[in-house]
């Protein structure tokens, strides 16, 4: 129970350093997914690893001019290595012969190396132990105090507005960079913006999550977002959302248990969102999926049963109801299911009637009755003219495409076959 | 009916990775005219449109539209990339991205006024993609997608339109209907410079021709500059001994100018 006892105290802040940590989650968090949004869209996953691995030395190196713990230096040191990694990630690719992967590989690792190794010169020395300097490959939100969530606070809007504005720039820049040169868009301006802003989110955000994790936290957020929308502006508002859900329950968890890392947790919780997204938001996803064949089946359905409805009405035009047992006659289907169908069609407008009453079409069954026959007639036509079967081989395909032809492609027959007059089994095509 | 020049250029060179990609180009073309730039593959064509334009900085030489510099007349230039060189899965509309058509005026900042909005109707109905406009654009085809770039070129309103390899991967359907339109819009003094590469259709499409092969081969009226001997001295193979001094400039990386 003690686990619960926790999670409480944290939620409720009972302790003044919740406040700190949950803060400082929430604010880190929610500026990675936000302008991670762009490094996704960018296909730039890969420089975000690079940076985060990079601000490492950076961090080291402010400690050691510095001779303290100091935020605001850390931030700067490690700005100033993300930013060097990030340029000659470029240059190297565009002035030698090694390709993006190859540079982005070992400028990656080049600086994580230089950024251990003054680690522990800083440890061994005896005052980074209790500086927990440490924290830092892992991360651990739990370590931050006021100072520093008023220092990322104001960073933090600081990256918001300038999102905010550039954000038409930022959209056109990741999608067509051409384009928006030739528009007369800055581009060089745009894109050093939006670099130094990553870098310096990377650089807060290692506080968090550390810097062998931060990467996910930039990236993971926009791609969980991206199942469930086509919109720019939502997929931001999303990826801000999941990161931020991330945040809150992984610093909770880090301080729940004492010593847990924050970082690992965070991403686990950004990994678990992205996975249930693939699942449920996109439109391979069971929900969708599910969802799509409940919808075709009670199409088909519906279509099946107002067709029954042509052949009634062409043999007995001035019939005021047919009963039920008429109608199952000639249905190849369940009587259950055609019962189902029945009632979807009265829901529909398409029948009036009951069972005592006998049913009978509306003016648009009558029409709905007449648009799937046609349907299934031009396409028997179509299919033995143009795949050359035989009359007798062509109902079955036509049973089954009838539902899925759209009005364009009936148009697209209708035209193709010069609004033909009859089927191949010289039945009339209503039109 | 535009008259007077719309593109000029001046020893355009661009270099990549040491080795020119166009080579002292040197060209008037006139205005409100189709024009069609043509050459085989890997002969600077786009790095041509995109040195005009000023996407690429030429290392050598420079352009002038409209006999101004290029950041004078930016409001009055259109762009159609390769329809393959964005990323088709983005998440943006068909409205989307016929609305980036209307930034090139109203900038990164500005709202789209009630008229940008119909610019940007008007445009997607000259393409015939009105019914389309909500549509995600990874569901359209290769026909729609070069539609949807032709009607933010469109709703720019621009007097000179650059467009790399519209043609490219479209329908017959398509390709008729964009070939209509762009006549109908010369037809208004506007200027179209084309790249293609279908020299079967060249003569139909085309009224002036720009023929590369990193130099310029020719560059004059559609019956002038076409026929089989030009089309063999821009297709049958590369000047011999300029290619050679062009891998020499690459293998011992001598600068092409020097103070």
């Amino acid at each position: 129970m003690t686990f619960i006892r926790e999670i409480i105290s944290f939620f409720t802040f009972s302790e003044p350093n919740v406040k700190v940590v949950f803060l400082g989650s929430l604010i880190l968090c929610a500026i990675s997914g936000l302008v991670g949004t762009f490094t996704f869209l960018r296909k730039r996953s890969l420089i975000g690893d690079v940076i985060s691995h990079a601000v490492l030395p950076g961090i080291a190196l402010a400690f050691i001019i510095g001779h303290q713990k100091n935020v605001l230096y850390l931030i700067i040191g490690a700005t100033i290595t993300g930013w060097i990694s990030t340029y000659l990630v470029e240059y190297i690719t565009r002035h030698s012969k090694i390709k993006s992967d190859t540079a982005i590989a070992l400028i990656l690792s080049v600086f994580f190396g230089i950024g251990v190794l003054l680690l522990t010169h800083i440890q061994h020395t005896g005052a980074g132990s209790q500086s927990g300097l440490d924290q830092f490959i892992f991360g651990r939100a739990s370590a931050m105090n006021q100072s520093d969530i008023v220092l990322f606070g104001s960073v933090g809007i600081v990256i918001l507005v300038l999102t905010l504005i550039f954000f038409r720039g930022f959209s056109i820049l990741s999608f067509d960079e051409g384009y928006a040169n030739a528009i007369g868009f800055p581009i060089a301006w745009l894109k050093l913006i939006l670099s130094i802003i990553t870098v310096i989110t990377v650089a807060m955000g290692v506080q968090a999550v550390g810097v062998v994790l931060m990467s996910a936290l930039l990236i993971t957020p926009a791609a969980a977002a991206r199942f469930w929308t086509n919109k720019i502006h939502i997929l931001a508002i999303l990826a801000v959302l999941f990161a931020s859900i991330s945040g809150i329950i992984g610093s909770a968890v880090s301080y729940t248990y004492n010593g847990m890392p924050t970082g690992p947790w965070i991403v686990v919780i950004v990994s678990l969102l992205a996975f249930l997204s693939a699942i449920i938001g996109s439109k391979t996803g069971i929900l969708k999926s599910w969802n799509l064949r409940r919808r075709n089946n009670v199409k088909i359905l519906k279509e099946n049963t107002i067709k029954l409805f042509y052949a009634l009405n062409s043999e007995q035009p001035d019939n005021s109801g047919f009963q039920f047992s008429e109608i199952a006659e000639n249905a190849r289907m369940e009587n259950t299911t055609l019962r189902s169908g029945l009632k979807l069609l009265r829901k529909e407008g398409w029948l009036i009637g009951n069972d005592r009453q006998g049913y009978q079409t509306t003016e648009e069954g009558k029409r709905e009755a007449r648009a799937i026959v046609r349907k299934h007639r031009l396409w028997e036509l179509y299919i033995s003219k143009y795949m050359h079967l035989q009359p007798d081989h062509v109902h079955d395909d036509a049973e089954g495409i009838e539902h899925v032809i759209t009005p364009e492609i009936e148009r697209e027959l209708e035209e193709q076959l010069d609004f033909p007059k009859l089927d191949p089994h010289n039945s009339e095509i209503p039109y | 009916m535009m008259t007077g020049n719309s593109v000029e250029t001046h020893n355009l060179t661009v270099i990549y990775n040491k080795k020119p990609a166009i080579w002292n180009i040197d060209f008037t073309l006139p205005a409100g005219k189709i024009i069609g730039v043509m050459g085989p593959n890997g002969s600077g064509k786009s790095t041509l449109l995109k040195a005009i334009m000023g996407i690429i900085e030429p290392n050598i030489g420079y352009a002038k539209i409209f006999d101004k510099d290029l950041d004078d007349v930016r409001e009055r230039v259109s762009y159609v990339p390769q329809r393959q060189s964005v990323d088709w899965d983005f998440p943006a509309s068909v409205w989307d991205v016929v609305a980036m058509g209307r930034y090139a005026r109203k900038g990164m900042l500005k709202r789209l006024s009630a008229e940008d909005k119909s610019i940007i109707e008007e445009s997607l109905e000259k393409v015939n993609m009105t019914a389309f406009a909500q549509r995600q654009i990874s569901q359209l085809s290769g026909g729609q997608q070069q539609r949807v770039f032709l009607a933010r070129a469109l709703a720019q309103q621009a007097d000179i339109y650059f467009m790399d390899e519209p043609f490219v991967g479209v329908d017959a359907a398509t390709e008729e209907a964009i070939i209509n339109l762009l006549k109908s819009m010369r037809d208004q003094g506007k200027t179209l410079i084309v790249v293609h590469h279908d020299l079967h259709t060249a003569q139909d499409y085309f009224e002036w021709m720009v023929l590369l092969n990193t130099r310029l081969v020719r560059v004059g009226p559609v019956e002038d500059v076409f026929n089989q001997e030009t089309l063999t001295e821009t297709y049958g193979g590369t000047l011999t001994t300029l290619s050679k001094v062009a891998s020499l400039l690459q293998e011992k990386s001598f600068p092409m100018r020097h103070k």
